[in-house]
Protein backbone atom coordinates (compact mmCIF):
# COMPACT_ATOMS: atom_id res chain seq x y z
CA UNK A 1 0.00 0.00 0.00
CA UNK A 2 1.51 3.60 -1.07
CA UNK A 3 1.83 6.13 1.28
CA UNK A 4 -1.17 8.49 1.50
CA UNK A 5 -0.20 11.46 -0.28
CA UNK A 6 2.53 9.93 -2.38
CA UNK A 7 2.94 10.98 -5.66
CA UNK A 8 3.09 8.39 -8.60
CA UNK A 9 4.68 9.56 -11.92
CA UNK A 10 4.88 6.77 -14.05
CA UNK A 11 7.45 6.23 -16.92
CA UNK A 12 6.44 5.43 -20.11
CA UNK A 13 9.08 3.02 -22.12
CA UNK A 14 9.95 3.94 -25.49
CA UNK A 15 13.02 1.38 -25.33
CA UNK A 16 15.78 4.00 -24.06
CA UNK A 17 18.81 2.69 -22.58
CA UNK A 18 18.49 4.71 -19.37
CA UNK A 19 14.51 3.92 -19.27
CA UNK A 20 15.21 2.05 -15.84
CA UNK A 21 17.55 5.12 -14.40
CA UNK A 22 14.48 7.17 -14.82
CA UNK A 23 12.33 4.79 -12.70
CA UNK A 24 15.47 5.02 -10.31
CA UNK A 25 15.62 8.28 -9.76
CA UNK A 26 12.15 8.89 -9.41
CA UNK A 27 12.33 5.62 -6.49
CA UNK A 28 15.23 7.22 -5.15
CA UNK A 29 13.00 10.32 -4.86
CA UNK A 30 10.52 8.85 -2.85
CA UNK A 31 8.23 8.82 -5.79
CA UNK A 32 5.67 6.05 -6.65
CA UNK A 33 6.43 4.75 -9.43
CA UNK A 34 6.69 1.97 -12.48
CA UNK A 35 7.70 1.64 -16.32
CA UNK A 36 4.39 1.27 -18.38
CA UNK A 37 4.90 0.22 -21.96
CA UNK A 38 4.31 2.59 -24.35
CA UNK A 39 1.15 0.96 -25.79
CA UNK A 40 -0.45 2.03 -22.80
CA UNK A 41 -4.16 3.52 -22.95
CA UNK A 42 -4.56 7.10 -21.50
CA UNK A 43 -8.24 5.52 -19.85
CA UNK A 44 -5.51 2.93 -17.84
CA UNK A 45 -3.63 5.95 -16.69
CA UNK A 46 -6.80 7.75 -15.08
CA UNK A 47 -7.76 4.46 -13.23
CA UNK A 48 -3.93 4.63 -11.74
CA UNK A 49 -4.20 8.32 -10.06
CA UNK A 50 -1.17 9.01 -11.90
CA UNK A 51 0.01 12.51 -10.92
CA UNK A 52 2.69 13.21 -13.62
CA UNK A 53 4.10 11.16 -16.46
CA UNK A 54 7.78 10.84 -18.22
CA UNK A 55 7.86 10.17 -21.88
CA UNK A 56 11.51 7.66 -22.05
CA UNK A 57 13.88 7.93 -24.97
CA UNK A 58 13.89 5.53 -27.70
CA UNK A 59 16.03 3.10 -29.93
CA UNK A 60 18.04 5.23 -32.32
CA UNK A 61 15.62 7.20 -35.08
CA UNK A 62 12.20 6.48 -33.44
CA UNK A 63 11.88 10.15 -32.48
CA UNK A 64 12.60 11.13 -36.01
CA UNK A 65 9.25 9.18 -37.73
CA UNK A 66 8.06 6.29 -35.44
CA UNK A 67 4.70 6.81 -33.57
CA UNK A 68 5.94 5.96 -30.51
CA UNK A 69 3.24 3.55 -29.45
CA UNK A 70 0.31 5.38 -28.11
CA UNK A 71 2.46 8.26 -26.71
CA UNK A 72 0.18 10.62 -29.06
CA UNK A 73 -2.99 9.65 -27.13
CA UNK A 74 -1.62 10.52 -23.74
CA UNK A 75 -0.27 14.25 -25.46
CA UNK A 76 -3.79 14.89 -26.45
CA UNK A 77 -5.81 14.03 -23.60
CA UNK A 78 -3.34 14.35 -20.46
CA UNK A 79 -3.58 17.25 -18.85
CA UNK A 80 -0.75 15.99 -15.84
CA UNK A 81 2.35 17.12 -16.10
CA UNK A 82 4.37 15.31 -18.94
CA UNK A 83 8.55 15.61 -19.05
CA UNK A 84 9.86 14.55 -22.77
CA UNK A 85 13.14 12.92 -22.76
CA UNK A 86 15.29 12.61 -25.84
CA UNK A 87 13.05 10.64 -28.19
CA UNK A 88 10.28 11.86 -26.14
CA UNK A 89 11.00 14.96 -26.20
CA UNK A 90 11.19 14.79 -30.05
CA UNK A 91 8.27 12.91 -30.36
CA UNK A 92 6.44 15.96 -28.42
CA UNK A 93 7.50 18.23 -30.56
CA UNK A 94 6.25 16.85 -33.94
CA UNK A 95 2.82 16.06 -31.88
CA UNK A 96 2.34 20.06 -31.28
CA UNK A 97 3.66 20.67 -35.50
CA UNK A 98 7.39 20.77 -35.05
CA UNK A 99 10.29 19.28 -37.03
CA UNK A 100 12.88 16.92 -36.22
CA UNK A 101 15.63 15.91 -38.11
CA UNK A 102 18.98 13.92 -38.01
CA UNK A 103 21.25 16.49 -36.05
CA UNK A 104 24.15 18.40 -38.46
CA UNK A 105 26.51 17.51 -34.97
CA UNK A 106 25.09 14.97 -33.29
CA UNK A 107 26.09 14.71 -29.25
CA UNK A 108 27.14 11.57 -27.28
CA UNK A 109 28.56 12.21 -23.39
CA UNK A 110 29.24 15.20 -21.87
CA UNK A 111 28.09 18.67 -23.29
CA UNK A 112 27.49 21.85 -21.87
CA UNK A 113 23.68 23.70 -21.39
CA UNK A 114 22.95 27.14 -21.45
CA UNK A 115 19.32 28.44 -19.84
CA UNK A 116 17.83 30.76 -22.04
CA UNK A 117 15.56 31.93 -19.60
CA UNK A 118 13.81 31.41 -15.88
CA UNK A 119 11.38 28.28 -15.87
CA UNK A 120 10.38 26.15 -12.51
CA UNK A 121 11.83 22.96 -14.51
CA UNK A 122 15.95 24.05 -14.25
CA UNK A 123 14.76 25.96 -10.73
CA UNK A 124 18.42 25.36 -8.82
CA UNK A 125 20.30 25.01 -11.75
CA UNK A 126 22.76 27.36 -12.79
CA UNK A 127 22.65 29.36 -15.85
CA UNK A 128 25.33 26.79 -17.44
CA UNK A 129 25.74 23.64 -16.36
CA UNK A 130 27.37 19.88 -17.69
CA UNK A 131 24.39 17.36 -18.88
CA UNK A 132 24.85 14.11 -20.83
CA UNK A 133 23.81 13.34 -24.22
CA UNK A 134 23.46 10.81 -26.15
CA UNK A 135 21.36 11.53 -29.56
CA UNK A 136 21.17 11.30 -33.48
CA UNK A 137 18.46 13.86 -33.95
CA UNK A 138 17.15 17.09 -32.52
CA UNK A 139 14.17 19.81 -32.90
CA UNK A 140 15.38 21.44 -35.93
CA UNK A 141 11.72 23.76 -35.82
CA UNK A 142 10.00 24.21 -32.67
CA UNK A 143 6.23 23.79 -32.30
CA UNK A 144 4.37 27.72 -32.13
CA UNK A 145 2.76 26.46 -29.33
CA UNK A 146 6.34 25.91 -27.70
CA UNK A 147 8.72 27.71 -26.04
CA UNK A 148 12.95 27.14 -26.28
CA UNK A 149 14.09 27.09 -22.52
CA UNK A 150 18.07 25.78 -23.47
CA UNK A 151 20.45 25.50 -25.67
CA UNK A 152 23.74 24.05 -26.37
CA UNK A 153 26.71 24.95 -28.82
CA UNK A 154 25.60 22.25 -31.08
CA UNK A 155 21.85 21.97 -30.46
CA UNK A 156 19.21 24.65 -30.30
CA UNK A 157 16.89 23.34 -28.44
CA UNK A 158 17.92 21.15 -25.81
CA UNK A 159 14.92 22.14 -23.56
CA UNK A 160 11.35 23.30 -24.60
CA UNK A 161 8.08 23.47 -22.82
CA UNK A 162 4.21 24.21 -23.74
CA UNK A 163 3.12 27.47 -23.42
CA UNK A 164 -0.36 26.68 -22.42
CA UNK A 165 0.09 22.76 -20.68
CA UNK A 166 2.35 21.49 -18.09
CA UNK A 167 4.52 19.38 -20.98
CA UNK A 168 8.25 19.55 -20.85
CA UNK A 169 10.74 18.19 -23.51
CA UNK A 170 14.81 17.81 -22.96
CA UNK A 171 16.93 16.84 -25.28
CA UNK A 172 19.81 15.76 -22.77
CA UNK A 173 19.56 12.81 -19.83
CA UNK A 174 18.13 14.15 -16.69
CA UNK A 175 18.42 10.54 -15.65
CA UNK A 176 21.86 9.80 -15.65
CA UNK A 177 24.54 9.70 -12.95
CA UNK A 178 26.76 11.96 -15.15
CA UNK A 179 24.21 15.04 -15.66
CA UNK A 180 25.43 17.37 -13.37
CA UNK A 181 21.91 18.83 -11.36
CA UNK A 182 19.71 16.01 -12.92
CA UNK A 183 18.60 15.10 -9.64
CA UNK A 184 17.25 18.66 -8.98
CA UNK A 185 15.74 19.09 -12.49
CA UNK A 186 13.24 15.57 -10.96
CA UNK A 187 12.73 16.97 -7.85
CA UNK A 188 11.42 20.44 -10.23
CA UNK A 189 9.70 18.30 -12.15
CA UNK A 190 8.34 16.24 -9.45
CA UNK A 191 6.90 19.51 -7.79
CA UNK A 192 4.92 20.53 -10.94
CA UNK A 193 3.65 17.29 -10.25
CA UNK A 194 1.52 17.98 -7.17
CA UNK A 195 0.82 21.03 -7.65
CA UNK B 1 16.22 6.12 -1.78
CA UNK B 2 17.34 1.84 -1.93
CA UNK B 3 17.35 0.13 1.78
CA UNK B 4 19.66 -2.46 1.55
CA UNK B 5 18.49 -4.10 4.86
CA UNK B 6 15.21 -4.46 3.85
CA UNK B 7 15.90 -5.79 -0.09
CA UNK B 8 17.58 -8.16 2.04
CA UNK B 9 15.12 -9.49 3.93
CA UNK B 10 12.17 -9.32 1.09
CA UNK B 11 14.46 -11.13 -1.28
CA UNK B 12 15.67 -13.55 1.08
CA UNK B 13 11.85 -14.40 2.05
CA UNK B 14 10.65 -14.64 -1.52
CA UNK B 15 13.31 -16.65 -2.65
CA UNK B 16 12.62 -19.00 0.42
CA UNK B 17 9.18 -19.71 -1.07
CA UNK B 18 10.33 -19.57 -5.15
CA UNK B 19 12.84 -22.07 -4.82
CA UNK B 20 11.14 -25.58 -3.37
CA UNK B 21 14.03 -27.74 -3.97
CA UNK B 22 18.00 -27.34 -4.90
CA UNK B 23 19.30 -24.15 -7.07
CA UNK B 24 22.50 -23.85 -8.55
CA UNK B 25 23.89 -20.05 -8.99
CA UNK B 26 26.79 -19.55 -11.56
CA UNK B 27 29.48 -18.12 -9.47
CA UNK B 28 32.02 -15.84 -11.08
CA UNK B 29 33.64 -14.61 -7.76
CA UNK B 30 32.30 -10.73 -8.76
CA UNK B 31 29.99 -8.64 -6.77
CA UNK B 32 26.79 -9.28 -8.15
CA UNK B 33 27.23 -13.25 -7.81
CA UNK B 34 28.59 -13.76 -4.37
CA UNK B 35 25.49 -11.29 -3.30
CA UNK B 36 23.52 -13.81 -5.19
CA UNK B 37 24.74 -16.50 -3.97
CA UNK B 38 24.83 -14.90 -0.03
CA UNK B 39 21.18 -14.78 -0.48
CA UNK B 40 20.06 -17.59 -1.87
CA UNK B 41 22.14 -19.69 0.87
CA UNK B 42 20.10 -17.30 3.53
CA UNK B 43 17.02 -18.86 1.61
CA UNK B 44 17.42 -22.41 0.87
CA UNK B 45 20.69 -23.23 3.41
CA UNK B 46 22.67 -26.18 1.48
CA UNK B 47 20.22 -26.77 -1.23
CA UNK B 48 21.96 -24.27 -3.31
CA UNK B 49 25.16 -25.57 -4.99
CA UNK B 50 27.69 -22.92 -6.40
CA UNK B 51 29.31 -23.82 -9.57
CA UNK B 52 32.81 -21.68 -11.00
CA UNK B 53 33.50 -22.24 -14.36
CA UNK B 54 37.14 -21.50 -15.54
CA UNK B 55 36.62 -20.52 -19.16
CA UNK B 56 40.04 -19.97 -19.70
CA UNK B 57 39.90 -16.13 -19.83
CA UNK B 58 39.79 -15.32 -16.28
CA UNK B 59 42.27 -13.02 -15.06
CA UNK B 60 45.42 -13.98 -13.34
CA UNK B 61 45.30 -16.39 -10.35
CA UNK B 62 41.38 -15.76 -10.19
CA UNK B 63 40.06 -19.23 -10.57
CA UNK B 64 42.19 -20.55 -7.95
CA UNK B 65 40.83 -17.19 -5.57
CA UNK B 66 37.33 -17.72 -6.35
CA UNK B 67 37.74 -21.58 -5.41
CA UNK B 68 38.76 -20.31 -1.61
CA UNK B 69 35.93 -17.81 -1.49
CA UNK B 70 33.37 -20.15 -2.30
CA UNK B 71 35.28 -22.51 0.86
CA UNK B 72 35.36 -19.23 3.04
CA UNK B 73 31.44 -18.86 2.56
CA UNK B 74 31.05 -22.03 2.80
CA UNK B 75 28.98 -22.88 -0.18
CA UNK B 76 28.45 -26.45 -1.60
CA UNK B 77 30.76 -25.69 -4.70
CA UNK B 78 31.72 -27.20 -8.08
CA UNK B 79 34.62 -26.17 -9.69
CA UNK B 80 34.62 -27.21 -13.47
CA UNK B 81 37.83 -26.20 -15.91
CA UNK B 82 36.62 -26.15 -19.45
CA UNK B 83 39.18 -23.91 -20.77
CA UNK B 84 40.39 -26.00 -23.67
CA UNK B 85 36.90 -26.07 -24.19
CA UNK B 86 36.15 -22.81 -24.44
CA UNK B 87 39.62 -21.84 -26.38
CA UNK B 88 38.24 -24.71 -29.06
CA UNK B 89 34.83 -23.07 -29.27
CA UNK B 90 35.86 -19.41 -29.82
CA UNK B 91 38.59 -20.53 -32.77
CA UNK B 92 38.25 -18.20 -35.24
CA UNK B 93 35.80 -16.38 -33.87
CA UNK B 94 36.25 -12.44 -34.45
CA UNK B 95 33.14 -11.26 -34.18
CA UNK B 96 31.78 -9.89 -30.72
CA UNK B 97 28.80 -10.83 -30.34
CA UNK B 98 29.49 -14.06 -31.85
CA UNK B 99 32.04 -14.57 -28.81
CA UNK B 100 29.56 -13.61 -26.58
CA UNK B 101 26.77 -16.00 -27.45
CA UNK B 102 29.03 -18.84 -27.79
CA UNK B 103 30.34 -17.90 -24.07
CA UNK B 104 26.69 -17.71 -22.85
CA UNK B 105 25.66 -20.94 -24.79
CA UNK B 106 28.76 -22.71 -23.22
CA UNK B 107 27.89 -21.43 -19.47
CA UNK B 108 24.23 -22.84 -19.52
CA UNK B 109 25.59 -26.09 -21.44
CA UNK B 110 28.08 -26.86 -18.39
CA UNK B 111 25.42 -25.92 -15.61
CA UNK B 112 23.18 -28.37 -16.89
CA UNK B 113 25.21 -30.94 -16.72
CA UNK B 114 25.89 -30.25 -13.34
CA UNK B 115 21.90 -29.65 -12.83
CA UNK B 116 21.06 -32.89 -14.42
CA UNK B 117 23.71 -35.16 -11.62
CA UNK B 118 22.61 -32.76 -9.03
CA UNK B 119 18.68 -33.46 -10.05
CA UNK B 120 18.48 -29.46 -10.18
CA UNK B 121 15.74 -27.62 -11.57
CA UNK B 122 16.79 -23.92 -10.81
CA UNK B 123 19.44 -21.57 -11.72
CA UNK B 124 20.25 -18.55 -10.10
CA UNK B 125 22.24 -15.89 -11.77
CA UNK B 126 23.63 -12.41 -10.59
CA UNK B 127 21.95 -10.41 -13.42
CA UNK B 128 21.62 -6.88 -13.13
CA UNK B 129 19.17 -3.67 -14.25
CA UNK B 130 22.56 -3.07 -17.15
CA UNK B 131 23.20 -6.76 -18.17
CA UNK B 132 19.18 -6.67 -19.74
CA UNK B 133 19.10 -2.98 -20.47
CA UNK B 134 21.91 -3.48 -23.16
CA UNK B 135 21.09 -7.31 -23.97
CA UNK B 136 17.76 -5.33 -25.98
CA UNK B 137 14.98 -7.03 -26.98
CA UNK B 138 11.17 -5.79 -27.70
CA UNK B 139 11.56 -1.49 -28.65
CA UNK B 140 15.11 -1.70 -26.66
CA UNK B 141 18.22 -2.11 -29.52
CA UNK B 142 20.76 -4.35 -28.46
CA UNK B 143 24.36 -2.72 -27.25
CA UNK B 144 25.81 -6.41 -26.61
CA UNK B 145 24.46 -9.44 -25.54
CA UNK B 146 25.14 -9.73 -22.22
CA UNK B 147 26.18 -13.74 -21.79
CA UNK B 148 23.62 -14.12 -18.95
CA UNK B 149 20.77 -12.69 -20.37
CA UNK B 150 21.10 -12.13 -24.59
CA UNK B 151 24.01 -14.65 -24.78
CA UNK B 152 21.37 -17.35 -23.02
CA UNK B 153 20.28 -20.37 -25.71
CA UNK B 154 16.85 -20.29 -26.72
CA UNK B 155 15.96 -24.10 -25.16
CA UNK B 156 17.29 -24.18 -21.86
CA UNK B 157 16.35 -27.16 -19.00
CA UNK B 158 16.52 -24.59 -16.19
CA UNK B 159 14.06 -22.08 -14.54
CA UNK B 160 15.49 -18.84 -13.94
CA UNK B 161 15.81 -16.93 -10.84
CA UNK B 162 17.49 -13.31 -11.01
CA UNK B 163 16.67 -11.63 -7.77
CA UNK B 164 19.45 -8.58 -8.52
CA UNK B 165 17.23 -7.79 -12.39
CA UNK B 166 16.36 -4.65 -10.85
CA UNK B 167 19.56 -3.37 -9.18
CA UNK B 168 22.49 -1.15 -10.36
CA UNK B 169 26.32 -2.45 -9.42
CA UNK B 170 25.80 0.85 -6.37
CA UNK B 171 22.93 -1.13 -4.86
CA UNK B 172 24.66 -4.44 -5.23
CA UNK B 173 27.65 -2.81 -3.19
CA UNK B 174 25.23 -1.93 -0.50
CA UNK B 175 23.81 -5.13 -0.22
CA UNK B 176 27.17 -6.60 -0.30
CA UNK B 177 28.25 -3.99 2.55
CA UNK B 178 25.54 -5.09 4.53
CA UNK B 179 25.81 -8.81 4.28
CA UNK B 180 29.63 -7.96 5.20
CA UNK B 181 30.97 -9.38 2.47
CA UNK B 182 34.72 -8.81 1.82
CA UNK B 183 33.80 -8.84 -1.94
CA UNK B 184 31.59 -5.62 -2.02
CA UNK B 185 34.55 -3.16 -3.34
CA UNK B 186 35.65 -5.49 -6.28
CA UNK B 187 35.69 -4.02 -9.41
CA UNK B 188 33.08 -5.05 -11.89
CA UNK B 189 34.77 -8.25 -14.56
CA UNK B 190 32.49 -9.59 -17.67
CA UNK B 191 31.23 -12.61 -17.55
CA UNK B 192 33.18 -13.65 -21.49
CA UNK B 193 36.18 -12.47 -19.55
CA UNK B 194 39.26 -11.49 -21.37
CA UNK B 195 37.31 -12.81 -24.47
CA UNK B 196 36.25 -9.61 -24.68
CA UNK B 197 39.50 -7.80 -23.74
CA UNK B 198 40.95 -9.00 -27.24
CA UNK B 199 39.68 -7.44 -30.49
CA UNK B 200 39.50 -10.33 -32.81
CA UNK B 201 40.31 -14.23 -32.19
CA UNK B 202 40.85 -15.04 -28.61
CA UNK B 203 43.27 -17.37 -28.93
CA UNK B 204 45.66 -19.25 -26.25
CA UNK B 205 48.75 -17.20 -27.18
CA UNK B 206 46.74 -13.72 -27.23
CA UNK B 207 44.70 -14.39 -23.83
CA UNK B 208 48.13 -15.27 -21.92
CA UNK B 209 49.11 -11.43 -23.16
CA UNK B 210 46.32 -9.68 -22.18
CA UNK B 211 45.91 -11.46 -19.15
CA UNK B 212 49.46 -10.00 -17.84
CA UNK B 213 48.46 -6.66 -19.07
CA UNK B 214 45.53 -6.62 -17.07
CA UNK B 215 47.71 -7.82 -14.03
CA UNK B 216 50.16 -4.88 -14.59
CA UNK B 217 47.60 -2.40 -15.48
CA UNK B 218 45.64 -3.15 -11.92
CA UNK B 219 48.79 -3.68 -9.84
CA UNK B 220 50.12 -0.25 -10.85
CA UNK B 221 46.83 1.50 -10.53
CA UNK B 222 46.40 -0.10 -6.99
CA UNK B 223 49.82 0.71 -5.62
CA UNK B 224 49.42 4.38 -6.67
CA UNK B 225 45.44 4.89 -5.32
CA UNK B 226 47.05 3.18 -1.86
CA UNK B 227 49.72 5.62 -2.03
CA UNK B 228 47.44 8.38 -2.36
CA UNK B 229 48.82 9.57 -6.12
CA UNK B 230 45.00 8.88 -7.66
CA UNK B 231 41.64 7.60 -6.68
CA UNK B 232 40.71 3.92 -7.58
CA UNK B 233 38.73 3.82 -10.58
CA UNK B 234 35.69 2.30 -11.09
CA UNK B 235 37.15 -0.25 -12.97
CA UNK B 236 40.83 -0.36 -14.93
CA UNK B 237 42.31 -3.04 -17.40
CA UNK B 238 44.21 -3.51 -20.13
CA UNK B 239 42.94 -4.01 -24.21
CA UNK B 240 44.42 -6.06 -26.40
CA UNK B 241 45.07 -4.85 -30.06
CA UNK B 242 46.16 -6.99 -32.24
CA UNK B 243 47.68 -3.72 -34.84
CA UNK B 244 50.92 -4.52 -35.09
CA UNK B 245 53.31 -1.40 -35.36
CA UNK B 246 56.80 -0.82 -35.62
CA UNK B 247 58.94 -0.08 -32.00
CA UNK B 248 63.20 -0.12 -31.43
CA UNK B 249 64.17 -2.81 -29.12
CA UNK B 250 68.08 -2.77 -28.34
CA UNK B 251 68.69 -1.31 -31.81
CA UNK B 252 66.86 -3.63 -33.65
CA UNK B 253 63.33 -3.31 -35.27
CA UNK B 254 60.28 -4.55 -33.47
CA UNK B 255 57.10 -5.27 -35.13
CA UNK B 256 54.41 -5.72 -32.32
CA UNK B 257 51.20 -5.69 -30.63
CA UNK B 258 49.42 -2.82 -29.14
CA UNK B 259 48.02 -2.63 -25.76
CA UNK B 260 45.20 -0.02 -24.36
CA UNK B 261 45.14 1.07 -20.90
CA UNK B 262 41.25 1.32 -20.02
CA UNK B 263 39.84 3.08 -16.54
CA UNK B 264 36.75 4.72 -15.97
CA UNK B 265 34.97 6.42 -13.44
CA UNK B 266 31.00 5.11 -13.10
CA UNK B 267 28.37 5.01 -10.26
CA UNK B 268 25.93 2.52 -12.25
CA UNK B 269 27.79 1.98 -15.54
CA UNK B 270 25.28 3.83 -17.72
CA UNK B 271 27.23 6.45 -18.09
CA UNK B 272 31.29 6.89 -17.85
CA UNK B 273 33.50 9.41 -17.52
CA UNK B 274 37.57 8.37 -18.63
CA UNK B 275 39.43 8.35 -15.53
CA UNK B 276 42.72 10.89 -15.40
CA UNK B 277 45.43 8.43 -14.49
CA UNK B 278 48.55 10.67 -13.56
CA UNK B 279 51.12 10.42 -16.40
CA UNK B 280 53.83 8.94 -14.00
CA UNK B 281 51.25 5.84 -13.33
CA UNK B 282 51.05 5.42 -17.20
CA UNK B 283 54.47 5.88 -17.52
CA UNK B 284 55.14 2.56 -14.93
CA UNK B 285 52.31 0.95 -16.48
CA UNK B 286 54.17 1.75 -20.03
CA UNK B 287 57.23 0.46 -19.31
CA UNK B 288 56.19 -2.28 -17.50
CA UNK B 289 53.99 -3.80 -20.22
CA UNK B 290 56.19 -3.68 -23.03
CA UNK B 291 59.33 -5.07 -21.05
CA UNK B 292 57.51 -7.67 -19.55
CA UNK B 293 55.70 -8.78 -23.14
CA UNK B 294 58.99 -8.04 -24.91
CA UNK B 295 59.04 -8.96 -28.63
CA UNK B 296 54.79 -9.18 -28.26
CA UNK B 297 54.01 -5.46 -27.40
CA UNK B 298 55.71 -2.77 -28.33
CA UNK B 299 53.14 0.00 -28.32
CA UNK B 300 51.00 1.41 -25.39
CA UNK B 301 47.94 4.07 -26.19
CA UNK B 302 45.50 5.51 -23.38
CA UNK B 303 41.76 4.86 -23.96
CA UNK B 304 39.67 8.42 -23.40
CA UNK B 305 36.34 8.16 -24.55
CA UNK B 306 33.34 8.55 -22.38
CA UNK B 307 30.19 6.07 -22.43
CA UNK B 308 28.34 7.24 -24.18
CA UNK B 309 29.70 7.36 -27.04
CA UNK B 310 32.24 4.16 -25.81
CA UNK B 311 30.99 1.66 -24.07
CA UNK B 312 33.31 0.41 -20.91
CA UNK B 313 34.44 -2.61 -22.44
CA UNK B 314 35.72 -2.71 -26.11
CA UNK B 315 33.39 -5.57 -27.43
Amino acid sequence: MGIIGMVRIFVVDNGGQWTHREWRTLRDLEVETKIVPNTIRFQELQHEDVHGLVLSGGAPRIGLDGTLGNCAELLEKADIPILGICAGHQFIARFFGGDVAPSAIPEFGQVEVTILEDDVIFEGVPKKSVVWESHNDEVIRLPQECTRVAESENCLVQAMRHKKKPFYGLQFHPEVEHTQYGEQIFKNFISLCTE
Amino acid sequence: MFHAEKFIEKTASSLSEDITRKALIAFSGGVDSTVCAALVNKAIGDRLIAVHVNTGYMRKNESELVVQMMKELSLNYRYVDASQEYYAALKGVEDPERKRKIIGEKFIRIFEQVAREEHIDCLVQGTIAPDWIESGGGLRDTIKSHHNVGGLPQEMELRLVEPLRDLYKDEVRKVARALQLTVAERQPFPGPGLAIRIIGEATEERTRLVREACAIVEQEIERASQKGVMQLPWQYFAVLIPIKTVGVHGDKRAYGNTIAIRAVQSVDAMTCHYSTIPHEVLDAISTKITNTLKEKVNRIVYDVTNKPPGTVEWE
